[in-house]
């Protein structure tokens, strides 16, 4: 008896809808919150949103981030106000995907996407540098650095909301 | 003792000392923080910002009887002030109550915060005082965690705001405190910040020209309690929490403050680490919490990359690279060949271990000459018996006591004595200044003496002469220890001229010292100088207590050293004249001096250990290259012998070793034990030998002395970002008079003014604090700051040489010239040329001689 109840049950199966995706063929859709590779963002006029307070840096659980500053000038503007990152690396094979950079960024800067696909050969290919994780500025935007009208971007946080 | 009274601190009585303030008795006896903006342990308290407030009450008494009047439960009864009060404005009197925790109290620290927070940008992110920043840590204590501020109302100022070319200037960040400016006004005496505007526009502004002129602007950044004035030298190096805390010592003047290099990997140096900026570390006994600009801006020699990296020997006439084998191996057959004619030449930059390394390597040369530069140093021997006694202390100075400074222009040589002298005359000390010239410290000067280049030693003897004229001599201690009192009361008694009342005010002064330098003075106005000097103290008893005694002013931080460990300037004369078969030149440029040059090219072999390709190294045939302070272990003593440790920062520059290493390489091929393994057993070695030195040893100078007010130390004191005193405070080496040997005087045979005819003029050399010697210029930072160089000029000499201020004119002494620019004011005496040492590259005589100025180019136009 056992085994005719065993054998329709793998009969029922047969007739169900897959749920394996056939990867890499087929790709599941991510969840939002899904916690990928980081990328740095930048601003709709295309000027970098991480202005190299290390933050991130502190926030890491496992010591992952490398952040250097340096002085912006309208010269040379790479971010608003008066501070951005020269050095930016994260190295991907202490990350634990945690988020708390993100957290911690106060010009949400840093966001971990969806990218998921890293594989490296070396330890020194899996420390991602600042080209690599800043992302490409808007349609028709100029990137970083430029030249800019000066005092127009002197302010490094960006308003924040009135207290309700 | 102090006289105590009893405080009640949130119902707990403590004993303190009467008169405190408020705020220190509450953190030092009772370990409650009342919070703090505008007050500052070191500053006078103006109850400017409002964040102490705090519940006063008083006991209350009967007013017939004077009882106390009790509760019924037998407490006393309190009445409380109607409203609440400022701490730092309060000191503690008998049967003061202090409620620091109730609910109006919090509710004032609340509104107080939330004002301030009003107009303040809240760029933490991007501060550089961003973790460290008493405005963060009390708003996160104290603070209310809402706003009720519309933001759009925010006040905004400029953001970037140069002070000046060392310090920014954040306007917005800025909670007018005013700690800035009355830094600048009370402890510095340089007017240079001022408040602009009012009320929500008040402005911190530079009112001097050039900006922010003072040598001290720096600190302003360790006590401003937010982050609206940071140094363009640290501007986002690094947040404060990535920083390691390393103890140092500052290797440029003889005060030997106490610092802290901030380390951190850099991935431009190539991921190595580098010093991100220096902070003063706390030592109430030498620089408190401050440091001058130069040790905390001119630490970029450590990693300069003009620096040498690599040993140099000479091939076919040119200096080639080559391996530490190689050139030691050069070293070696070079220093062979001469035998034992060799001598050494020590500069004061050298930790005491280098020193210790190189005298082992002559001895065992067979050596016995170990110069010290520069060699226009007078006998030290003195300073044994009267240098300043242990425990000595200028902050100790106050009504009653003096100081005489003389010879020196204080600021320009030792800042931080500088600044401590003034507050002592600000204190009530008597401040007695004798120079050839002008300082700026004759401002806080009860008396100035004036006497002409070279005379020092005869003011000194006249004050001795008129001491034991008018009988204001210590004579229990002349009968009981001194001898030669005979002989100089013999010698002085035709002696006339010597200022009364100047002689009256030290002689009979409760403590006396007295900074002497050897500013204008050859080494024997020196050597009579500080025998002069000895004798004063002596025959008027300022000997063998602490607060006591003679402090000279070292050409170098570590001079001291190098005269205890047996180096003599009169060994380096010796040697600049009788030049032996091969020098041994170490951290001294001696090509500076022509005298120097001369020696290196008679010399037939030259090792040159230095940090870097200077002159020196050029003229040389081994060059070895040596190790900077913050690359390694090691000991300075400083002017007032203290042996104070400095730390292993940061790696060494390229292949470069410690000096005493190198010493000990070469020492080898001599037949000498192999290196020590580290410099706390060379330490041992001076410990062994020094008697001085036998109670000194790296782990005892690790001993840190408890700091009152613990600035440093304390997390809630909000003093600044002064540091606490990591790695020991260093230990005071006793003077001899001290102990109970005899004291001895002796009549000093002045060698009198210098004399110069009707129509020469005497170039006297003089120091500034920034010059061109590349320890301090590799600090690009600093380039503006360091003066073009320049001789200053009497108006009536420049008239008859034809010379206007600003022409370009031709210095020329001793075969050697400079060319600098004439200022012509009122400032130098008539016959007299002062020439800023080491202002450009050229050498030129580091002691007064007669020369010749002459113009060889007109100033241009004004405006050109
Ligand atoms: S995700 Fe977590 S572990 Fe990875 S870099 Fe960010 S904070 Fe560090
Ligand atoms: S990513 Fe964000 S937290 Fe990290 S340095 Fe940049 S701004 Fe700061
Ligand atoms: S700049 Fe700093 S120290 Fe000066 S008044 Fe403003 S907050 Fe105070
Ligand atoms: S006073 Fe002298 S020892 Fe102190 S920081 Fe300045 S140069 Fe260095
Ligand atoms: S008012 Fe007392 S600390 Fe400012």
């Amino acid at each position: 008896m056992n085994v005719i109840r065993g054998f329709a049950t793998t009969l029922k199966h047969l007739f169900m809808e897959p749920v394996t995706y056939q990867y890499p063929e087929e790709e599941r859709p991510f969840r939002d919150r899904y916690k990928g590779r980081h990328v740095l963002k930048r601003y709709d006029n295309g000027l970098e949103k991480c202005i190299g307070c290390a933050l991130c840096a502190a926030a890491c659980p496992a010591d992952a981030i490398w952040v250097e500053a340096a002085e912006n000038t309208d010269e040379e503007r790479y971010s608003p106000g008066e501070r951005y990152a020269k050095t930016y690396e994260i190295n991907m094979l202490r990350c634990i995907f945690c988020g708390y950079c993100a957290d911690a960024c106060p010009t949400e800067a840093i966001v971990l996407e969806h990218e998921h696909r890293l594989s490296f050969t070396n330890r020194r290919d899996a420390i991602y540098t600042k080209t690599e994780l800043l992302e490409p500025p808007p349609e028709g935007m100029p990137g970083t650095p430029r030249q800019v009208e000066p005092g127009t971007f002197d302010r490094a946080i960006p308003e924040m909301e009135d207290p309700k | 003792m102090t006289e105590t009274v009893t405080l009640h601190i949130d119902g707990v009585s403590y004993e303190v000392p009467a008169g405190m303030n408020l705020v220190d008795a509450a953190r030092v006896y009772a370990g409650v923080e009342i919070p703090v903006f505008c007050y500052h342990p070191k500053l006078e308290p103006v109850g400017m910002c409002r964040m102490c407030l705090v519940d006063i009450g008083f006991e209350m008494r009967d007013r017939e009887s004077g009882e106390l009047l009790l509760n019924e439960d037998g407490t006393p009864q309190i009445r409380w002030g109607r409203k609440l009060e400022t701490a730092c404005t309060t000191t503690v009197r008998a049967g003061m109550h202090v409620r620091t925790m109730t609910e109006p109290v919090q509710e004032a620290r609340k509104d107080v915060l939330e004002f301030l927070l009003s107009s303040h940008p809240l760029d933490c992110p991007i501060c550089d005082k961003g973790g460290e920043c008493p405005l963060q840590s009390l708003t996160m204590r104290h603070g209310p965690a809402t706003s009720r501020m519309v933001l759009e109302d925010k006040m905004h100022l400029a953001k970037h705001v140069p002070l000046g070319d060392l310090i920014y200037l954040d306007r917005e960040r800025c909670i007018q405190c005013a700690r800035c400016i009355r830094f600048q006004d009370e402890i510095v005496g340089d007017d240079v910040l001022a408040f602009h505007e009012r009320g929500r526009r008040l402005q911190i502004v530079t009112i001097s020209d050039p900006p922010f002129d003072t040598y001290f602007s720096g600190n302003t950044t360790d006590i401003c309690p937010v982050g609206a004035l940071t140094t363009a030298d640290f501007r986002f190096g690094a947040r404060p929490w990535e920083l390691q805390d390393v103890p140092s010592i500052c290797p440029h003047c003889p005060v030997g403050c106490n610092i802290v290099a901030s380390t951190r990997l850099d991935r431009d140096a190539g991921g190595v680490k580098v010093i991100k900026r220096i902070l003063p570390r706390q030592n109430e006994a030498v620089n408190e919490i401050w440091i001058c600009d130069k040790g905390r801006f001119g630490h970029h020699h450590s990693l300069s990359p003009d620096r040498l990296a690599a040993p140099l020997i000479r091939k076919n006439g040119e200096l080639v690279e080559a391996s530490w084998d190689e050139a030691i191996q050069a070293a070696a057959e070079g220093l062979q060949a001469a035998g034992k004619n060799v001598g050494v030449i020590a500069g004061p930059m050298l930790s005491n271990e280098d020193l210790w390394g190189l005298r082992e390597l002559a001895e065992g040369l067979g050596s016995k000459r170990l110069g010290l530069w520069p060699a226009s140093l007078g006998d030290a021997k003195p300073l044994d018996e009267v240098g300043v006694a242990s425990g000595t202390n200028f902050a100790a100075l106050g009504k009653g006591d003096a100081v005489l400074v003389i010879a020196t222009d204080l600021e320009e040589e030792a800042p931080i004595w500088y600044l401590r002298v003034k507050q002592a005359a600000d204190r009530g000390a008597a401040l007695i200044v004798a120079n050839t010239r002008t300082t700026k410290l004759d401002h806080y000067a009860a008396q100035t003496l004036r006497f002409a280049v070279g005379g020092a030693a005869d003011v000194l003897n006249g004050l001795t002469a008129a001491a034991i004229g008018q009988k204001w001599i210590a004579e229990d201690l002349i009968e009981s220890r001194v001898s030669g009192f005979g002989d100089l009361q013999k010698a002085l008694k035709n002696v006339s001229g010597g200022d009364e009342d100047a002689a009256e005010v030290l002689a009979r002064a409760e403590n006396l010292v007295i900074v002497a330098g050897n500013d204008g003075l050859d080494a024997e106005g020196h050597t009579a100088l500080l025998q002069a000097a000895a004798n004063f103290l002596i025959v008027t008893g300022h000997v063998g207590r602490a607060h006591n005694g003679l402090l000279p002013v070292w050409p170098g931080a570590n001079t001291q050293g190098a005269l205890d460990l047996g180096y003599e300037s009169a060994d380096t004369r010796r040697m600049l004249s009788r030049t032996p078969r091969a020098l041994l030149v170490a951290g001294a440029d001696i090509a500076a001096d022509p005298a120097g040059a001369k020696a290196l090219q008679k010399a037939d072999f030259v090792v040159c250990m230095t940090l870097f390709p200077d002159a020196t190294a050029e003229a040389a045939d081994v060059v070895l290259p040596i190790q900077s302070t913050t690359e390694r272990d090691g000991t300075f003593t400083n002017a007032e012998r203290r042996v104070q440790r400095f730390y292993t920062a940061h790696g060494p520059l390229g292949e470069s070793l410690s000096a005493w290493e190198a010493a000990a390489l070469l020492g080898q091929h001599f037949g000498l034990p192999a290196p020590r393994y580290n410099p706390a057993l060379v330490m041992k070695a001076i410990a062994a030998a020094v008697k001085p030195y036998a109670d000194i040893s790296f782990p005892a100078l690790t001993a840190a002395e408890v700091q009152m007010p613990p600035i440093g130390e304390a997390k809630g004191f909000y003093g600044g970002t002064a540091r606490p005193p990591i790695g020991g405070t260093g230990i005071q080496l006793p003077a001899r008079s001290e102990g109970r040997g005899k004291l001895h005087v002796k009549p000093v045979d002045a060698p009198g003014a210098f004399e110069v005819g009707e129509d020469e003029l005497l170039v006297v050399p003089v120091r500034r604090l920034y010059d061109r010697t590349p320890e301090f210029a590799s600090s690009k930072l600093m380039h503006d700051r360091i003066p073009q160089p320049f001789v200053a000029l009497n108006e009536a000499d420049a008239a008859r040489l034809g010379v206007a201020s600003g022409d370009t004119v031709e210095v020329s002494a001793d075969g050697a010239a400079v060319t600098v620019t004439a200022v012509v004011d009122d400032y130098a005496p008539q016959g007299v040329a002062f020439l800023p040492l080491r202002l450009s590259a050229d050498p030129f005589p580091m002691i007064p001689v007669t020369g010749t100025v002459t113009r060889v180019a007109e100033a241009l136009p004004v405006g050109d």
